[in-house]
């Protein structure tokens, strides 16, 4: 059914005044926003368990997927009953997701679309699940750190997916896996069975043809036919699990060898060793496939491995290498004829011990395939396999590996005959033996270092990081990278800093929460961090060496070696428990959201492929479904809608669901004295009468609000199609408001009678296209807001739910004006939300009721009254600014208005005057020659005559600003300003100046 | 000198949960046993005195509770902590009646559950 037809459908009954129908679809609504609130709450809070701070077991996830599924299907089925079933595809959609979590919960295989084979240029630890542990890693440490590593492709677990099905082993698998999840032990015939059926089927033309393409492009690429490595890279090395050695590796082979290679390495999925180890693991097999890498083999001079830090005596902190000649096939099995060369870990990387082994013969690829050993020339053997410069630029690039996988690593390297260094292989490192100090011994060892903060904030993510402080006060001005291994410290967690933290040892900010954006990108990081500290940016200084340890929420100062060393040594790390894979990659069908633009063609249900998705594209089609219903232009002669007119530029659009407003019959639109909704009066009349409509700052002024609301943009909670529409559901005691400002989108549903028990109101705030830094101050700055007039908020990420009840009437029409203010008010943050410090002072303002400036809310402003052009008259104002322009400005402005004025650019004259004459209000610029803004500020105090200072200033000197308000000032104003703002605030102190006046005479 | 370390016992059925807790625990200076089966703990309070035990409430037989009167029998200066993923406040109740100090529903902050720990036994001390 077409959108038309149904709208008509909805029309003709609405005609028959069916308000019981209506009721019910917005009961319908109510519940939808309610259950999408819900699942918003579940993901956050899912979110943060990965943080490593909670314990949780399978129940949880268990609970967890069944939570999730039931609220996300309210949300669909809630959809479909206000939509006359419009939406059978999210349904299907859905039903794909719940599978998928399903799948991800039970450990059953689920592999993402991909091609068969992606070039390793393209790949990174985001494609995990499609290129496997090994090879996602490795792309990482060439696309992110920058590293040479062998030129080459992956053949994806698409692809093997694809191969698996053509060799008929699915059953098989299933049975092995129903046995292994029995806790079954004989799996060795069943696991033999299986290896043997892959190693004789045919891979799929298409996977082959797939894979010669990409051969060809190598053989292209380089002289000579290439040797290649066919390396494992299973998915099941999720976490840091690493299946070391266990699955195959088909070393020095031909171009016409390769596909006979990746048949090997796939079947190696079953090998016995394997089975033990996932038996050994608890890791049940049939949980994920294999991808392959391909990769052109490294004319090798000198190969090896090192280890970041010795895994069986981290105490003695150094980095182990073990290099032989040639091919590194002797050091990866462990054979003889090897050095080995033990280094300090600190940046000189000196060589603690070295022994050189007698080395007769090393491994060479050949040709014709495989690697022959050949003999080292006799001169040659005693000599050590690599050069000290060679072994310090392996320590070097072994530390930054492992700073950046926050990790020690075992890593497979080699220099080529040109001396260039190649990683082969990046992996965390298990510790064989733990030997660290623990317990009680650690904590004494800890005791001893200088504690700069404890206890403060929230932990987003466990672990422990050194390193000197990268101090980020001004998130406009953001450095582009935070120099590797330092400690971030930031003023708010803002997601825009999220985009550059790779490089970072830990992170520590003033604002922000768990929950939010920037806590998730710490996390994926797993980047030791403690949010809402309150006050890092203030105690810590740039530079310093800092130790965050974001387990026992404390900063110490200088590096504690003894607390890195128990990090990087510790048996396992969280990470790895099957309880956080297993959460993990149930996120991944959870979390994400993939459509955020309303407006795009994509935004369809079809694909929405997570549960984020599928609550968004159905919040987003209800409020369409509520605006488009046809209130656009209230039919003549249907009594209860009617257009409001306002004297702003507010289209709002009223349904009245029964005593909400009285017109007379045949009218279209209503005045606010029509209003008979007790909620809606006093929402109403601090929305249009506040601030919010006057201001005109430079980069959105009205017409641009209006222009910003008629243009295409992603909205996230708003509809598409009419932007500008505002709708309110209104009773005598019922208010539901869906109102679009600006850049986002506020929901007031609330009721207001007689009996407190029933009164409740609730507010819900989503942010908008802006960008996510001011999005999630807004978030954070609204919840505090709420909270302070009693409300139970909630924040996450750019969504703040605030709700309250159980308030008398009074109080109901009090916090309901609030909420009108509150309104008005984040209209005005879009614009103002530039700098993380204006959270602290809106918060201040908004609650005290002082508005900030032009951004003036009313909240107190008494009603203009005749008394006041009286007193304007008589009202003497000095104005002092070094620009002669501001002043005329000003003079013009405030003499129009009866205001008695004496202009000042100099400060020396502007205070000389003031020693002799009483001036009620004083405007002064802050930054001049002579005595500035705030000298002035204090003689004007000092000298006692209840005069009233107005500060202006830029954006650039909220710190003065600041220090100004400490030092007295009634107000500031914030350049640009309105002059009808100025005037509001010059009134209201000249007010304040006549009463202190009053005081003084009396 | 140091003073003696305290003593905890683990029992939780979820080798996560003793897995996650015990090196947190011990980080901060406690001694740590733990069990995913009850009554090896059991078995392991009476060869040692524990100063606080932490267990899960539904596991096959000793079960939580069982664990718990177990422990108040024979070593009734131990404190004991429930934890348990079907929190309700009947349970609640129903465990602090029967002698546990406190009750922490899963999933919990392991930091909570540490501070608790460390009040528990500083207040012995003290």
């Amino acid at each position: 059914m077409g959108v038309a037809p149904a709208l008509r459908a909805l029309l003709a009954r609405r005609r028959q005044g069916n308000v019981d129908q209506l009721r019910e679809t917005l009961n319908r609504f109510r519940a939808l926003v309610e259950e999408n609130d819900h699942v918003l709450e579940l993901i956050a809070d899912a979110g943060e368990k990965l943080g490593g701070e909670y314990v949780f077991d399978s129940k949880y996830l268990r609970d967890l997927a069944a939570q999730l599924k039931d609220a996300a299907h309210a949300v669909v089925t809630n959809l479909n009953a206000i939509s006359q079933d419009r939406y059978p595809d999210l349904l299907e959609a859905l039903a794909k997701i719940d599978d998928a979590v399903g799948a991800a919960l039970e450990c059953r295989l689920v592999v993402p679309e991909a091609p068969f084979v992606v070039s390793l240029e393209d790949v990174g630890t985001e494609q995990l699940e499609v290129v496997g542990a090994k090879m996602a890693r490795l792309g990482e440490v060439r696309n992110r750190l920058g590293f040479t590593v062998p030129e080459g492709f992956v053949v994806t677990t698409q692809a093997c997916r694809e191969f698996l099905e053509a060799a008929g082993v699915g059953e098989a698998v299933e049975v092995l896996r129903a046995h292994f999840m029995q806790g079954g032990e004989t799996l060795e015939e069943e696991s033999r069975r299986i290896r043997e059926a892959i190693l004789g089927a045919r891979v799929p033309r298409s996977i082959v043809r797939a894979i010669r393409r990409e051969l060809g492009r190598l053989v292209r690429s380089g002289d000579g036919e290439p040797l290649l490595a066919v390396r494992s890279s299973a998915v099941d090395e999720d976490g840091e699990l690493s299946f070391a050695g266990q699955y195959e590796t088909v070393l020095g082979v031909p171009p016409e060898g390769v596909v006979d290679a990746y048949r090997t390495v796939v079947a190696s999925m079953y090998a016995p060793g394997v089975m033990r180890y996932r038996r050994l693991h608890t890791i049940p097999p049939g949980c994920g496939y294999m991808a392959v890498g391909i990769l052109r083999m490294v004319p090798a001079r000198a190969s090896g491995v090192i280890y970041s830090l010795d895994p069986t005596a981290p105490e003695r902190n150094t980095l182990v290498v073990s290099a032989a000649r040639g091919l590194g096939k002797l050091v990866v099995e462990g054979g003889a004829s090897v050095d080995r060369v033990e280094m300090s870990r600190d940046p000189a990387y000196h060589v603690v011990a070295r022994r050189v082994a007698h080395k007769e013969r090393m491994f060479v690829a050949v040709s014709g395939g495989g690697a022959v050993a050949e003999p080292v020339p006799d001169a040659e053997r005693d000599a050590p396999a690599v050069s000290d410069e060679e072994l310090n630029e392996l320590a070097g690039s072994a530390r930054r590996i492992e700073q950046y996988m926050k990790a020690a690593q075992d890593i497979e390297w080699a220099f080529d005959h040109e001396g260039r260094l190649f990683v082969l292989q990046a992996r965390p490192l298990r510790m064989a033996v733990v030997s660290e100090p623990r317990g009680r011994d650690l904590s004494d060892i800890v005791r001893r270092y200088p504690v700069l903060m404890r206890g403060r904030g929230e932990v987003a993510c466990r672990g422990i990081g050194s390193g000197p402080v990268c101090l980020v006060t001004d998130p406009e001005q953001l450095p582009t990278e935070v120099p590797p291994g330092a400690v971030l410290v930031v003023r708010a967690a803002t997601p825009r800093i999220g985009g550059m933290l790779a490089g970072a040892s830990a992170v520590l900010t003033d604002l922000g929460s768990a929950t939010g954006h920037f806590a998730a990108v710490a996390r994926d990081l797993r980047l030791p961090t403690i949010v809402d500290t309150g006050l890092a940016t203030r105690i810590l200084t740039e530079g310093t060496e800092v130790t965050v340890d974001a387990e026992e929420n404390v900063v110490y100062e200088g590096r504690v070696e003894e607390l890195l060393r128990y990090q990087l040594s510790r048996a396992s790390s969280f990470e790895d428990a099957a309880e956080f894979r297993t959460l993990r990659r149930m996120l991944r069908r959870i979390a994400p959201l993939r459509l955020r633009d309303p407006t795009s063609p994509a935004f369809s249900a079809a694909n929405c492929t997570t549960y984020h998705d599928v609550i968004r594209f159905a919040h987003e089609k209800a409020i369409c479904e509520l605006v488009e219903i046809g209130w656009v232009s209230p039919p003549a002669g249907v009594h209860y809608v009617r257009r409001l007119e306002l004297p702003v530029p507010l289209d709002l659009i009223l349904v009245d669901l029964g005593g909400g407003f009285h017109v007379e019959a045949g009218s279209t639109t209503a005045t606010p004295e029509d209003l008979t909704s007790r909620p809606l009066v006093p929402v109403l009349e601090e929305l249009t009468t506040g601030g919010a409509w006057e201001t005109a700052p430079a980069s959105m002024d009205l017409e641009g609000f209006m222009s910003s609301a008629t243009r295409p943009m992603p909205l996230t909670g708003a509809q598409a199609a009419r932007p500008e529409q505002n709708l309110a559901f209104v009773s005598g005691e019922y208010l539901h408001l869906s109102l679009r400002l600006g850049y986002h989108f506020n929901i007031v549903d609330t009721y207001l009678g007689n009996s407190p028990a029933d009164n409740y109101i609730y507010f819900r705030f989503a942010g908008g296209v802006t960008e996510l830094t001011r999005r999630s101050r807004r978030a954070a700055l609204l919840k505090r807001i709420l909270e302070g007039h009693g409300f139970v908020a909630e924040g996450r990420g750019d969504l703040v739910v605030g709700r309250i009840k159980g308030l008398d009437a009074d109080a109901m029409v009090e916090r309901l004006r609030m909420v009108g203010r509150l309104i008005g008010f984040t209209r005005q943050l879009d614009i103002h939300m530039r700098n993380d410090r204006l959270v602290d002072e809106y918060v201040d303002r908004f609650m005290s009721g002082r508005p900030f400036s032009s951004a003036t809310l009313s909240a107190d402003e008494e009603p203009e009254d005749k008394g006041d052009s009286e007193m304007s008259t008589s009202t003497e104002v000095l104005v002092l600014d070094d620009e002669p322009m501001v002043c005329e400005r000003l003079k013009e402005h405030l003499e129009r208005k009866g205001y008695r004025i004496e202009v000042f650019t100099e400060s020396q004259k502007a205070v000389d005057r003031l020693a002799e004459k009483r001036f009620d209000v004083v405007i002064t610029d802050l930054k001049m020659q002579g005595p500035n803004g705030l000298e002035v500020l204090r003689f004007v105090r000092d000298s006692g005559f209840g005069t009233q200072v107005i500060v202006i200033t830029g954006y650039g000197t909220m710190d003065a600003a600041r220090e100004a308000e400490y030092s007295g000032a009634f107000e500031f104003i914030t350049k640009p300003f309105s002059s009808k703002a100025l005037e509001t605030t010059v009134r209201k102190a000249a007010r304040k100046a006549r009463k202190a006046k009053e005081r003084t005479q009396r | 000198m140091k003073p003696a370390r305290k003593k905890v016992l683990l029992v939780d059925d979820e080798p996560i949960v003793c897995e996650r807790l015990r090196p947190a625990l011990e980080k901060i200076g406690f001694y740590v046993e733990s069990y995913t089966d009850g009554q090896k703990a059991v078995d392991r309070v009476m060869e040692e005195s524990f100063d606080v035990l932490v267990t899960d409430l539904k596991m096959q037989k000793p079960d939580g509770l069982e664990v718990m009167e177990f422990v108040r029998q024979h070593s009734p200066a131990t404190k004991v902590i429930i934890i348990t993923g079907f929190a309700t406040v009947d349970t609640a109740v129903e465990t602090l009646k029967s002698g546990a100090v406190d009750f922490i529903a899963k999933p919990f902050k392991i930091r909570n559950l540490c501070d608790l720990i460390v009040k528990l036994t500083s207040e012995e001390a003290g």
